[in-house]
């Protein structure tokens, strides 16, 4: 295990950050901390970096405890969500600022640096200002500065979340490649349930300062240990009192064994997929279905159909 | 239709130039009038007494102590504001501003009943050779005491600004706190330091009362630049008071037109 978190908890104040918290990140793998605002995901990031000290628990960093050390003697990179670039040093500098406080020969610094500008697409920037770079070169930039003391660790706290749209998906692909390029130990804090499932092997899943639960992104969609889980990590319906993604719930014309009659309150097509409201009784409940279906099976408004939840069927291997 | 901001405006800047002008333009320029009155060689004569050339080392040397010990503690004071959360913060937070609101006589009374030569703290002081009153050291702590929140008032919206992201930064890539002040909070706040320095010398060259009250006036010895130009004043010689205090206009206002050029550009605008 790279890194060890036990029994961490932390409070601001009257608010509890952090309740007990323990989990273990396997070196070389990458990480998504995954929760609602205010869960204590960034919190628990600051902590590994010694940003924050915790009330109680412990922290062991790649078999050493950490719990004491002050943040400059962990070895742990760290990625702000507001890049917390140095604004008064060019690129370059920036970049180099931890082998200068290592004392590295100038020479070495010089092509450290120069390796690092060229894997984060920075090469042609290197003498430009924080300032003349755009959010997401920031970020590639506070991600080089990070790598370059070769951290047995890489932290980014929301590291996409201040970046619009299109630079998130790209930067998202992109870390998902530099993890594969450097494998180093990586654990990244978000909001965005889709950012965690694409670019992460494994999730911790945070709420109100606790882990509700940690798994590969497809342990946590197929099979969340509850309620909260579940309806985080994707859509969700009631149908029988029960939550249902609601791509699982299966419409016929005529009634199907476990079937159940709804009347189509309203389709509404959104490109390939199409999301049909219905009424079970007294629920509403809406299904996901795509177009071929729908013309299938000829839906429309003020219909009654048959609905029931698919059987689970784990994707199978291809 | 015109809206009657068209008028208003030239009417408020009208009154403020006035208001400028009979307070401040019309005075020191005839200060600059009378100074060269009777032509340049009564000046440099005033300027060139023994008398005067000690008023302006004397004065040179407690601006440099007030302004280094200033400079420190106000960096530190600004730091502890800004970035630490501790009992008496409130306090201090109102302390730093009680120079303002307290007249520089009083702050000389008070170092007086404080480290004056039937006090105890005095009399001790005295005994180890050391005067606080009517000698240098008192002068010096009544320029810091007068020009305090200079500094401080001018670094702490500063660091209040840049946040301690980029401090934070440091520590992660291995910088303890004295390398990430230097290599990183300093660049930072460096024009906003050098502005509150700027004003921070300009008060203590031209601070009275205070220096006034502690100095005991002694010609020659404890006589700084502004308390030359009153006694020189009060004794009929009307040109060397003159003189030097065209001299210490001069002086403020090149220090002004410095701190001008290194303000931060919050305080410019």
């Amino acid at each position: 295990m790279s890194i060890i978190v036990r029994d961490v908890g932390k409070s601001f104040g009257d608010f509890a950050a952090l309740t007990d918290v323990s989990v273990e990140i396997p070196t070389g793998s990458l990480t998504a901390l995954l929760g609602p605002s205010g869960g204590g995901k960034s919190t628990l990031l600051r902590v590994i970096a010694g940003l924050e000290s915790p009330d109680t628990g412990g922290v062991e960093i790649e078999g050493r405890d950490a719990t004491r050390l002050p943040a400059q003697d962990r070895g742990v990179g760290f990625v702000f969500q507001h890049y917390a670039a140095f604004k008064h040093l060019t690129v370059q500098r920036n970049v180099a600022f931890g082998l200068e406080i290592r004392k590295r020969p100038k020479a070495e610094i010089k092509e450290k640096v120069r390796e690092l500008l060229e894997l984060v697409h920075l090469e042609q920037f290197a003498h430009r200002y924080p300032a003349q770079l755009s959010g997401g070169q920031r970020q590639r930039m506070a991600l080089a500065r990070a790598l370059a003391v070769e951290p047995q660790v890489l932290l980014l706290d929301e590291p996409f979340g201040a970046l619009d749209a299109q630079v998130r998906k790209e930067l998202r692909a992109w870390l998902r490649r530099l993890h594969d390029q450097v494998h180093v130990t990586t654990v990244f804090v978000t909001h965005d349930q889709e950012e965690a499932m694409e670019v992460a092997d494994s999730i911790v899943v945070m709420a109100q300062g606790k882990v509700e639960q940690v798994g590969s992104p497809d342990d946590l969609y197929d099979a969340p240990a509850n309620d909260f889980v579940m309806s985080f990590l994707g859509p969700v319906t009631k149908l029988d009192g029960q939550l249902v993604r609601p791509h699982d719930i299966e419409l016929f014309t005529e009634t199907r064994p476990d079937t159940t009659p709804a009347v189509v309150d309203r389709v509404t097509r959104l490109g390939f997929e199409v999301r049909v409201d219905l009424t079970v009784g007294e629920e509403e409940v809406w299904a996901q279905v795509t177009r071929g279906t729908l013309d299938q099976l000829g839906i429309e408004e003020g219909r009654t159909v048959h609905v029931r939840r698919a059987a689970p069927v784990r994707a199978a291997a291809v | 239709m015109a809206s009657p901001g068209v008028l208003v405006k030239p009417a408020v800047r009208g009154l403020a130039l006035l208001y400028l002008t009979f307070l401040l333009v019309i005075p020191v320029g005839l200060i600059f009038w009378r100074t060269f009155e009777n032509g340049l060689a009564p000046v440099i004569d005033g300027l060139t007494t023994q008398a005067t050339i000690h008023a302006f080392q004397l004065t040179a040397v407690i601006a440099f102590w007030a302004v280094l010990a200033n400079t420190v503690f106000g960096v530190v004071a600004a730091l502890l504001l800004v970035r630490y959360d501790f009992r008496g913060k409130r306090v201090l937070n109102a302390l730093i501003d009680l120079p303002l609101a307290v007249s520089p006589v009083i702050v000389g009374l008070s170092l007086i009943l404080v480290y004056g030569r039937t006090t105890g703290i005095g009399q001790a002081l005295a005994g180890i050779g050391i005067n606080i009153i009517f000698s240098i050291p008192g002068m010096v702590m009544a320029t810091i005491f007068v020009s305090i929140p200079l500094v401080v008032r001018a670094v702490a919206p500063v660091l209040e600004e840049i946040g301690d992201d980029q401090e934070q930064a440091a520590r992660t890539l291995g910088a303890g706190p004295v390398q990430t002040f230097r290599r990183i909070t300093l660049p930072s706040i460096r024009g906003a330091l050098a502005y509150g320095v700027v004003l921070a010398a300009a008060r203590s060259l031209g601070e009275y009362g205070a220096v006034a009250v502690v100095s005991g006036r002694l010609v020659g010895r404890t006589q700084t630049v502004t308390l030359l130009v009153q006694e020189r004043y009060l004794n009929f010689d009307q040109e060397t008071a003159y003189a030097c205090a065209l001299l210490l206009v001069v002086t403020a206002v090149l220090a002004l037109g410095v701190s001008r050029l290194l303000a931060p550009k919050e305080i410019k605008r």
